[in-house]
């Protein structure tokens, strides 16, 4: 089935669903009872609420957890890895903006040498796509990550119902079975969110943000410094290490746990030197991540415009008119005399 | 490995601190098996200062001449002074009214003209001593007392959590009371590291873990005001465990216009 499109009739989306949690581990984003979205897995009968625009976590909660145990010490033998044998999990449900973000984590956990405690959840993960209508803190179309929106599945909301995309051979697995509720067919798949990743190159984004500084002090003027929107971001994955020793001494287990480059502690180094002690700087930083990329992704956008950043910012701050009007100033000051 | 004295004292407090650590049930075998509580009046009575400890904890503020008295002495014997929960650390509840003169709490709280006498207004350990190492909380977590212990018999003090409550609950997946519930949580200001304990039960921070290694007092003071929070249930609330609180406190009942 792989490659080949399909109508799923609107009426039949209950019953897809049913046979669909009928294969196994499901995770479905809901309204949980106090209020907040999240991907989890579904009670009874419970249909996964696709009109959601986005979830608290991104799907790196899966893949890379806030606390991990990488390795445990003994005596006797030694640091020994951490082993995880993780059981197959299917999200459906997964925005274009959320997909593109596993693109962009699979290039920095996978390649090369694979990440030892990525790599199985990685692959124990299935991931069905869904489009979405973004809201007012989306950027995709505008200013998102060229990576692409891969998935197993892909569904395109369409008038009737959706449209089916199949796009590997474990999303030809998962459909198999279900191929009483889907319909074969040539049209072309709808216009959609999915496009907006793609498009976009960084080498539009300044890289000198002297044009911005008053934006750029008054940005860190207003930030609390929470580290919030670092832990909804689904492409930021900075991580320390961590190693607490037992009450005996005989063992010791070392965790990986969540850094945040807005904290003073994340550009610190022996001796108390801090290369980015001010928050201007940290900001700076956070800029050239987001929309420049560094490391073995220099050049590559890390910002997927899920918005969750804002979403999820105590003080309500917004890297988007940053951006664009470093943007602005960039091709302004490129065309001027 | 060597076994290490320990000193466990209490000062002015609840004692809730040292129940915590007596409350560590699991880990109490091990703890014994390395660390002799040598001084620890609370799990066991009838023993007397003695000699030297690696190790003394000091829960309670200070705030009489006799705890002074211990808590110097404590400091002359040991090497390391660890101040032992929110009080110790800064005060806490213990000093929520330390900007009410103490005649004037006398009266409320006894009546009359009756003041009695040797206390004074309620301190941090650090006021009076050189404090090495703050084990924060009210309680602290429990892991908090068992990784300093850990350490101990590792030879190292454990490193202070780097995150902010609004971190630790955002990675637990919370929603955000402040700014989806509208309620004054202190989160945004309050050091991690309890994961989110009191947020993740519905129950807005109460910022007894202190304030985290870098705040911006000024933006959570101008958002909490914008949700609607005058400048004294602020500074009620912070003032419970932000010494820096206490401070602004005086500073907006200048310009408080009511």
């Amino acid at each position: 089935m792989k490659n080949r499109r399909f109508l799923l009739v609107g009426s039949d989306f209950e019953p897809f669903c049913m046979a669909l949690y009928g294969q196994g581990g499901i995770h479905i984003p809901k309204i949980c009872a106090d209020g907040g979205v999240r991907f989890a897995h579904p009670v009874e009968g419970e249909l996964p609420d696709l009109s959601l625009i986005r979830t608290i976590l991104p799907l790196k909660k899966y893949l890379f957890p806030p606390k991990d145990k990488v390795l445990s010490y003994s005596q006797d033998n030694g640091y020994q890895p951490v082993e995880y044998n993780s059981g197959k999990l299917l999200i459906f449900g997964v925005h274009p903006c959320d997909l593109a973000a596993i693109s962009y984590l699979d290039k920095i956990f996978l390649n090369g040498e694979p990440d030892a405690f990525y790599l199985p959840r990685r692959k124990s993960l299935a991931l069905i796509g869904v489009s979405c209508m973004p809201d007012k803190y989306c950027s995709c179309g505008d200013i998102a990550s060229p990576m692409p929106a891969d998935c197993d599945i892909f569904l395109y909301k369409i008038e009737t119902g959706y449209m089916v995309s199949c796009e590997s051979d474990e999303g030809s697995a998962i459909l198999s079975p279900l191929s009483p509720f889907l319909h074969e067919t040539d049209i072309l798949p709808p216009e959609s969110t999915r496009d907006n990743f793609s498009l976009n190159s960084v080498e539009k984004f300044p890289d000198d943000l002297s044009g911005v500084s008053s934006e750029l002090q008054e940005m860190a003027r207003s930030c609390l410094g929470c580290g919030a929107c670092s832990i909804c971001c689904p492409t930021c994955y900075c991580f320390d290490l961590l190693e607490l020793p037992s009450l005996n001494g005989e063992r010791a287990e070392r965790f990986r746990i969540w850094d945040n480059c807005l904290y003073q502690s994340h550009a610190e180094v022996a001796g108390g030197y801090n290369f980015r002690k001010a928050r201007t700087e940290r900001f700076d930083y956070r800029y050239r991540h987001k929309y420049l990329g560094f490391g073995q992704l220099q050049g590559i956008m890390s910002c997927v415009g899920c918005g969750r950043c804002i979403a999820n910012c105590p003080a309500g701050l917004d890297l988007r008119p940053l951006a664009c009007k470093a943007l602005k100033e960039s091709s302004h000051a490129a065309t001027s005399p | 490995m060597k076994r290490e004295r320990v000193a466990i004292a209490g000062l002015t407090g609840c004692s809730g601190c040292q129940l915590t650590l007596l409350d560590c049930e699991d880990e109490l075998p091990l703890l014994l098996k390395n660390a002799d509580f040598d001084y620890f009046p609370m799990a066991s009575s009838g023993i007397a200062l003695k000699g030297e400890y690696d190790a003394a904890l000091v829960e309670g503020c200070l705030s009489t001449q006799e705890g002074l008295k211990l808590l110097r002495n404590l400091r002359e014997k040991s090497r390391l002074l660890v101040a032992f929960g929110a009080c110790a650390v800064s005060g806490g509840v213990t000093a929520i009214r330390n900007d009410v003169p103490r005649e004037e709490l006398s009266r409320i709280v006894y009546g009359g003209d009756a003041v009695p006498g040797g206390g004074f207004e309620p301190a941090p350990l650090a006021s009076a001593v050189k404090v090495d190492f703050d084990i924060t909380g009210c309680p602290p977590e429990k892991a908090d007392i068992l990784e300093f212990f850990a350490g101990l018999s590792a030879g190292v003090l454990p490193i202070p959590a780097r995150t902010f409550v609004c971190a630790d609950c955002r990675a637990r997946e919370n929603i955000c009371l402040l700014a989806e519930k509208g309620e004054l949580c202190l989160g945004v200001l309050t050091r991690g590291g309890c994961n989110a304990r009191c947020p993740s039960m519905n129950v807005p921070c109460e910022g007894c873990r202190g304030v985290a290694e870098e705040t911006n007092f000024a933006e959570a003071m101008a958002i909490f005001s914008a949700n609607g929070f005058s400048a004294d249930r602020i500074s009620e609330k912070g003032g419970r465990f932000f010494r820096e609180f206490l401070h602004e406190k005086k500073e907006y009942q200048k310009t408080d216009p009511d």
